[in-house]
């Protein structure tokens, strides 16, 4: 590489970097900062005496600074602690759930002709498109019928329509693009589902993963049906615990601190899944 | 080719299931789950949408007929809500998409050794849009934002507020886009991967510029992923709540009110959940309208090719 490509790229690469983390640290650095540090005027651009509070203060812990202020455990500790609870069983299961399903649905509409097809791959790109602001109220009528409101059983049901339909969708694409050797396996006299369980899966593995990581996204990150659905009961989820410090009383350092957080397990997976999201190509 | 290896059970014949069934079988309790959980608030939403529901005085539902449906056209809120719904949406595809693109680029030209950077670019998709709302709130506002501490660092003692009432769908955009471009880049970076490098060369040898090897060499084989992800983003563009209500609320003002934000506040705050139903019609109308167009324009080319 010629030194002025060179130059260029690292440019590049800085202006990207900054790109990605500056909103981020903006609202990450209020955690270990107090309120008043917070109000100053102009802006503090890091912390300058870095502390923990906010992160005791939200799982319902004082914690007194060594000029011997001390800051209050948060009336919303329950909440938060519920919400983590929560949010990890609401993802795990519509995880599993949603890649279970989907991957034989995919997979059939993917690869097999069949009467209606059209029709009912139209059914799933609907559902695709269904806004929620327009079937809250409809699942919120119902849900208040069945009793199912503020349950995590509710919620569940809720996000998988999320879910089901969007993961279906990216995956029909990776399948089709996958070469036809069920063909030849059927001519071997295998059955389909062995067909499916013992080729196609393990082939299209870095697919499937991508479309498992997605599910959990989308349900970990979801909080339009848990704003109305389930805040301030016991099936609360981490978003919809946090609002708490948005709205009714702004707690912009407990904020960013529950935000920082929740966004451990996302970057986690997603630093790890990279690898395999360069592997998938679309049909 | 995967093939079965030697140590599984032999083959045998069975009284084999035909395409349609086996379809049938895999797919009818998930069809069955999705109609249930498509079919049943549309309805309920459709049948909301030709009554005027009352709370007040006791619950009432009394059908009017296409009077909401007719109300929502001569109501100058909706108009002009959809009308930042499509700016935001049309704004929003544009920047996803170049600074997909770009950041493809980038990720692409790392030398072997910073290949860990992919890692980090593919983070803001890991953030929730609640999460990018607050973000970007905080980045934005005059008491706490960017723009006054760069104000600040250049001597003045003004508040530079980001979020203003002209430009907060553009700054909107812009977070989305921060949000959503990470996951494009790759796709398209797994694209290009797939570009012989002989193609280079050959651009090389007929002095192609780089703008020249750029478009004619980088850019065919990546626009098939382009339109998949226009369609993609258009869709969560027009549907987006959430991020738009932890950011802006709609604010200053009603200055980024979108659709979604205005449907919002008709039924859970005015409660008035007919005319709201009738309203999320016309939304899901322009969903599906832009996607459809978005298709008979663009998409059916990118197939036949």
């Amino acid at each position: 590489m010629s030194r002025r490509a060179a130059f260029w790229l690292v440019l590049a690469v800085v202006v990207a970097v900054i790109w990605t983390f500056l909103p981020m640290y903006w609202t990450v650095k209020y955690a270990f900062m107090t309120k008043t540090e917070i109000a100053r005027f102009p802006p503090m651009l890091y912390p300058h005496a870095p502390n923990l509070a906010s992160f005791f203060n939200i799982f319902g812990f004082d914690y007194t600074a060594d000029n011997g202020t001390v800051y209050k455990a948060s009336g919303q500790a329950r909440q938060i602690i519920l919400g983590i609870r929560n949010s990890v069983l609401v993802a795990v299961i519509v995880t599993a759930v949603t890649t279970l399903v989907v991957v034989p649905l995919a997979y059939v509409f993917a690869r097999l002709e069949f009467p209606f097809k059209g029709k009912l791959l139209a059914a799933i790109l609907l559902s695709v498109s269904l806004p929620p602001v327009s079937t809250l109220i409809p699942f919120y009528t119902l849900y208040v019928q069945l009793g199912l409101t503020g349950t995590l059983i509710g919620l569940i049901i809720v996000t998988l329509t999320i879910t089901i339909p969007i993961v279906a969708w990216m995956l029909i694409g990776f399948f089709r693009n996958l070469p036809p050797v069920e063909l030849l396996a059927r001519v071997d006299g295998f059955s389909r589902f062995y067909v499916l369980t013992r080729i196609i899966v393990p082939m299209a593995r870095s697919g499937i993963l991508v479309a498992a990581v997605i599910a959990f996204l989308f349900s970990w990150n979801e909080y339009v049906y848990a704003q109305i659905l389930v805040t301030g009961s016991n099936a609360v989820t981490l978003p919809a615990a946090m609002s708490g410090f948005l709205f009714q009383v702004p707690e912009p350092s407990q904020l960013a601190a529950s935000l920082l957080l929740s966004l451990l397990p996302p970057f986690v997976i997603a630093f790890f899944l990279q690898k395999h999201i360069a592997e998938m190509h679309l049909a | 080719m995967a093939h079965p290896d030697n140590s599984a059970p032999a083959p045998h014949r069975r009284t084999e299931v035909s395409n349609l069934s086996f379809a049938l079988i895999i797919s009818i309790p998930v069809l069955v789950f999705l109609l249930i959980v498509v079919a049943y608030p549309l309805a309920y939403a459709f049948y909301l949408s030709f009554n005027e529901i009352r709370f007040f005085g006791g619950y009432s539902a009394d059908w009017v007929g296409l009077t909401n449906y007719a109300n929502v056209l001569y109501d100058p809120s909706f108009w002009s809500s959809l009308g930042r719904t499509l700016r935001f949406t049309v704004e929003t595809v544009i920047l996803t998409l170049a600074i997909g693109l770009g950041l493809a680029l980038i990720l692409k030209h790392l030398p072997p050794g910073w290949r860990w950077l992919r890692a980090l670019i593919i983070l803001p998709w890991a953030v929730s849009p609640y999460g990018a709302g607050i973000f970007f709130a905080y980045l934005g506002r005059g008491q706490t934002g960017i723009g006054t501490s760069v104000a600040a660092a250049l001597g003045s003692d003004q508040t530079f507020n980001l979020i203003s009432a002209n430009f907060v769908m553009e700054y909107l955009a812009l977070g989305a886009a921060w949000n959503m471009a990470p996951l494009v880049a790759f796709f398209l970076l797994a694209n290009m991967l797939t570009t012989p490098p002989r193609l280079y060369d050959l651009a090389k040898i007929d002095q192609m510029s780089h703008f020249e090897t750029f478009w004619h060499v980088t850019l065919p084989p990546l626009r098939f992923t382009i339109f998949v992800f226009s369609c993609i983003t258009t869709v969560l563009a027009m549907k987006t709540f959430d991020y738009i209500f932890t950011e802006t609320q709609g604010g200053p003002g009603s200055a980024s009110a979108v659709l979604t934000y205005t449907l919002y506040k008709i039924s859970f705050v005015n409660l008035d959940l007919g005319y709201g139903a009738a309203m999320s019609f016309f939304l899901l109308a322009v969903i599906l309208g832009s996607t459809g167009i978005l298709y008979f324009i663009w998409g059916r080319k990118e197939e036949r090719q």
